[in-house]
Parts: C-alpha cells; structure tokens; sequence
C-alpha cells in the first residue's frame, strides 16, 4: 500500500484549497462536473458546517461519521474536491467496482514537487511507482498474483518466534522504567512492524533508524506541506531509498547467481522471476519500496488502538486475562472501532452514480471505511466497543476486492503476538489519562500521537 | 441451476439455487448464508471462506496460493479443506460444511 495516501493537513491551520489535493496529472477538474450546489463558492456557509466533517480532524471524526451517514451519505466536500461516502453499502460497493472505480488517484501527491527537489530526483535516477494499490488490471492483476505469494500463512508464520521475542524485549526495556511510567506507542509499537517488514526485505534490525528516516521522507514528501527549500534534504532521502530497493533486488540476484538462498521477499521474487513469474526488477523494486511504509505505519497504528481500546475498557482487558482466547475477535474489533486508516481514494472512470447521486467521470471519491464500520445498517449498537460482537469482520478497515490488503494477516498476527505478551508481562497496565490522546490530523490515516501507560500502585 | 447445500458445524442445513461459474461463496455471500465471511471479497487474502468439501464433489483442483493462504484458516485445516472463493460451481449440485468459525 505504498499509495498511503493521501492528504496530510498543511502544516499552518488555513484549509486545504482543493487545487492542492487534486490529482495533479488531471487535466478535467471533477470540481467542474460537480453538482451545481457543490460548487465551492455557492456553499460556502454550508461548507463551513459540511455535517461537522472536518477533512483533517481526527482526534474524534465519529460524530460527524454519524451525522453524513444520516444526512448526506454521498457529500460533495469542497474543501478537498472529493465525494465523501460514508455508508457501509457504498462504501462496500466502490471497493468490490473497480471496472468503474479506479485506484489510480490512491497517490496523488499533495503539494508539486520543487524543481530544486525534482532536480535531485532525476540526476538521482529515482522512477519508483506504485508497488499495488494505485496500479490498475491487468498489470496490478498479474504483479499480485506473483507477490501475494509472499504474504500467506505459511510464509509469515516463520516470522512469529522472531516477532515475540522482539515484543517481550521491548516490553521489559519499558517495564523497566524507574519512575513505572512509559508510551506503548514508542516503546513497543513503532518498532515490532519496522523489524518484520526489514526482515521481509532482508535488512538487519541495525538499519532501523535509516529506514525509519527513508520513511519519514516518504510521507513528508508525498503527503506533506513542504517548501521547495524543506523538500531538498527529503529529496536525497528518496533517492537514497530507492537507490537501496535497487541494490537489494540486484544484490538478490548475486545470492542466486552464486547459488545461496536469500530466505526474503526480494530474494523469492527474484527467484520466481528467474522461473518465468512475469515480473521486473523495476516492479520489484518498486514492490520494496512500497512496502517499506505500508508495512509498517498502520501496524504501529492499530498495535496501539488494540492497547488503548482495551486499556480504555478494563472488563474487557480482564475477560482477555481470564481468556486469550479471544483476542483475535478483541483485534477485529479494535480494526473496526478504530481504524488506522479511516478514509482511502478511488476515481471514478465513467459516469456513474453512487447511492443515488450522480457522479461525473472524473470524479475523486473518498471511501469512509472509518464511517461504513459504525453504520448502525450493519452493526448493532456500532459506537460501542464490543470484543464479544459476532460481525465485527465484517469491518472494510482493509478494503474489499482485488486491492485487499495483502498484510492483513501479517498485521493481525503480529498485534496478537503484542497483546497476548502484554497481558502475560503487564496484566495490571493502565492508561495515565484516556481522554488526552489525541490523533495527528491527516485525511487517511487515523494515529495516535502517544499512549502514555503506567503500571505503578494504583493511586 | 445447482443447488448448493451449506451444512453448519452445528449439523443445521440450508440448501441455496446457484449459477455455473460462480463461486460457493458468492452464491453463500449473495443468500445471506451463514459461516462463510468473505472478509476480502473473494481476492484469495483472507482465509474466511474456508469449507470443507464432500469427497464426491469434483472441484478443479487447488493452486499452490489456496494451499498456502489454507494454513491461516481459523480452525485448523482437513484433508478436504478448500477456500470456497475459489470453488466454481458447475452443473452438480453440491454439498460443502463450514466451519465453526471463520474468526
Ligand atoms: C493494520 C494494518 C494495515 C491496514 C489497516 C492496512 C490497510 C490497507 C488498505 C485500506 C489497503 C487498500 C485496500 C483497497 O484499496 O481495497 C491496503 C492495501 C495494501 N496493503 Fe495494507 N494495511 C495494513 C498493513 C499492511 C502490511 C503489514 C502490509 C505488508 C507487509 C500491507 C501491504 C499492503 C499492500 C501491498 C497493499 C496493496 C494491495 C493491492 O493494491 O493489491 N498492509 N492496506
Ligand atoms: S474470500 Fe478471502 S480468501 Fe476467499
């Protein structure tokens, strides 16, 4: 999911004007074919209510889920020049119609790039593309089909000893805070998923905080309000970053050449593509550099939504001592509850409609699965946390169709690994103040800045 | 038209009408059938559609992938596993078990 979208609020508070967050390859503006109402000057003092919905604001977007689901499920928003859908139905029905919905639009950058950063760029020799979620059939069909063979059970589950004995380190590292006090946000869960999609890509865990960089770059250029100036260091970090996807493949087919088995995911692909599997050392390349921050992000999101939620409802963290066996469900719940990424981008290619309202070629569609996961429609009683509930996966929190997530598996195995050892190391754990977390804004991604924990006598 | 039959782990059965070429379960999916999830839509990544099938019934037989993803059902796989997104209905009817879970 390299095409991790989207739109990062600008750093300064004015709003997104919404040239900045169309795609900027597009030459038709699907502003234009818009419903006459929807145009950004004639609504300006309903604009400002939009139900409540606030592109960016995360910290609690669920009442205004609530509001658009009841009023306008299919919202035009001016401010980011997207249909806004919040129903589970269409949210569903866009996902499972991509003859008609394309991801194409799932990376458009936010800000154009400086020419002094572009510059960089091409003497760099950086061309990295999509590695999935923003190409289209019949190229995403066959690339797929080669790399989903990477992320199945049997694969990853090699990966579990490792992964655990990560978590118990980690977590007596923080256990061992003097004054009993530690954020389960940096101290276990950035770094769990930044060692498995390493190990994935065959990098040692001493590379950690150079990835780590890479990746921060990623996002900072692609859904950042940067200056041309501020883009300059970003830009070598890119190349870099590419350059290294580069390396890996090659020094991939050095190990095969020479006959050692690289035992990783860039080596597998090499080796497949050595067998006749149709795929390049460009679209490999381009595969590791997406994986790199779709890996990782959205693992560290939801490792600490599943502590946060259960922290935040202490029965239910202690039906989870008395019984692990539900933790699986526990995590379900967490992803439909509390999405890490709440909304995703799709382009409508035809002249379509959705739910009733007509939408034009052209246009940019913003699917609420943050939205479609509390639609009373399909879930009883959906604004309450519930690890008992039947149904929660049915959550669209992964997507749905031919760009489901291809690590939801591996994410899901590595969250449950985290909460069975935290129950075991920390079972009397407790958040220091529920109601302070906040969540960065962000159009997509839905992360909570700190989890601050403490495990001291109870006051 | 085939007719497929859903037997829960309970024993209970519901028989469904199904088309040719579709899958056991879309068909399980489109009826509102219960014990088959479909989390992933039927895109072989998810590993909730999970049946196991009679030993009569003649499915193409498994890709490499189904083998693979088959080792994350949420109860343990059988011999006559199979993941029912990939099973395409031909002019027999059939019959096929869900599991207890597909969590
Ligand atoms: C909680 C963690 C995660 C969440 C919430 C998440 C969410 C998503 C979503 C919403 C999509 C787009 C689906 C669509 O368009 O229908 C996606 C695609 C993808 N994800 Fe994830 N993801 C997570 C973890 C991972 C991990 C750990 C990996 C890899 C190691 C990964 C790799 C991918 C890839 C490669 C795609 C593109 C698939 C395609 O276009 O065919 N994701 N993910
Ligand atoms: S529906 Fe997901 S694997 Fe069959």
């Amino acid at each position: 999911m390299n095409a991790q979208p989207v739109i990062v609020r600008p750093a300064s508070a004015r709003p997104a004007p919404p040239a900045a967050v169309a795609a900027p390859e597009r030459s038709g503006c699907p502003v234009a074919h818009a419903p006459a109402s929807a145009a950004p000057d004639a609504v300006l003092p309903e604009a400002a209510t939009h139900h409540g919905y606030a592109p960016f604001a995360m910290t609690n977007p669920f009442p205004s889920y609530a509001a658009l689901r009841e009023n306008e499920p299919v919202m035009f928003n001016a401010e980011i020049g997207y249909f806004v859908v919040s129903r589970y139905d269409d949210v569903k029905a866009v996902f499972d119609n991509w003859q008609v919905f394309s991801s194409e639009n799932a990376q458009a950058p936010v800000r154009a790039r400086g020419a002094a950063a572009t510059k960089i760029m091409n003497d760099g020799g950086f061309t990295a593309y999509s590695g999935l979620s923003a190409r289209i059939p019949p190229e995403h069909t066959r690339m797929r089909a080669i790399v989903q063979k990477e992320f199945t059970p049997r694969r990853y589950k090699k990966l579990e000893p490792t992964i655990r004995e990560n978590t118990a380190r980690l977590l007596r590292q923080m256990l061992a805070h003097p004054d009993a006090r530690g954020d389960f946000l940096t101290d276990v869960a950035v770094d769990i998923p930044t060692i498995t999609i390493l190990g994935l890509l065959g990098v040692g865990p001493e590379m950690v905080s150079t990835y780590k960089k890479w990746s921060d770059s990623r996002a900072a250029m692609t859904w950042g309000d940067l200056s041309d100036e501020e883009q300059i260091p970003h830009a070598h970090n890119l190349v870099d970053y590419w350059t290294e996807c580069l390396r890996l493949v090659s020094n991939a087919h050095e190990q095969l050449a020479a006959g050692t088995n690289g035992d990783n995911l860039v080596f597998d692909l090499v080796q497949a593509q050595s067998t006749g599997s149709e795929i390049s050392d460009h679209e490999i390349a381009s595969v590791c550099y997406s994986l790199l921050f779709a890996g990782h992000e959205t693992t560290t999101t939801l490792i600490s939504n599943t502590i946060r939620e259960l922290l935040a409802h202490p029965a239910q963290w202690q039906q989870l001592i008395d019984d692990p066996s539900g933790i699986p469900a526990a995590i379900d719940e967490t992803l439909r509850f509390s999405p890490s990424i709440v909304g995703w981008r799709r382009k409508a290619l035809v002249d379509t409609q959705i739910g009733g309202v007509a939408i034009a070629a052209g246009s940019n569609i913003l699917l609420l699965m943050g939205s479609a996961n509390r639609d009373p429609g399909t879930f009883e009683q959906p604004e309450t946390f519930d690890i008992n509930r039947v149904n929660a996966r049915n959550h669209l929190s992964f997507g749905f169709g031919i760009h489901y997530c291809l690590g939801n598996m591996l994410a899901k195995m590595q969250d449950k690994i985290v909460v069975e050892e935290t129950l075991k190391a920390a079972p009397g754990l407790r958040l220091i103040d529920a109601a302070a977390i906040v969540f960065a804004d962000n159009l997509s991604f839905r992360a909570p800045t700190s989890v601050p924990v403490t495990w001291g006598d109870q006051k | 038209m085939p007719s497929v039959t859903y037997i829960s782990a309970s024993g209970s059965e519901t028989a469904v009408a199904g088309f040719a070429g579709d899958s056991v379960m879309e068909t399980a999916v489109r009826n509102g059938v219960p014990g088959i999830v479909a989390e992933c839509g039927g895109s072989l990544s998810c590993a909730t559609c999970h049946v196991f099938v009679c030993a009569d019934s003649d499915f193409a037989a498994m890709l490499e992938l189904e083998d693979d993803m088959l080792d994350g059902t949420a109860i343990d796989r059988e011999a006559n596993s199979r993941l029912s997104c990939q099973l395409k209905l031909g002019d027999a009817d059939i019959r096929v078990t869900t599991p207890e879970t597909q969590v």
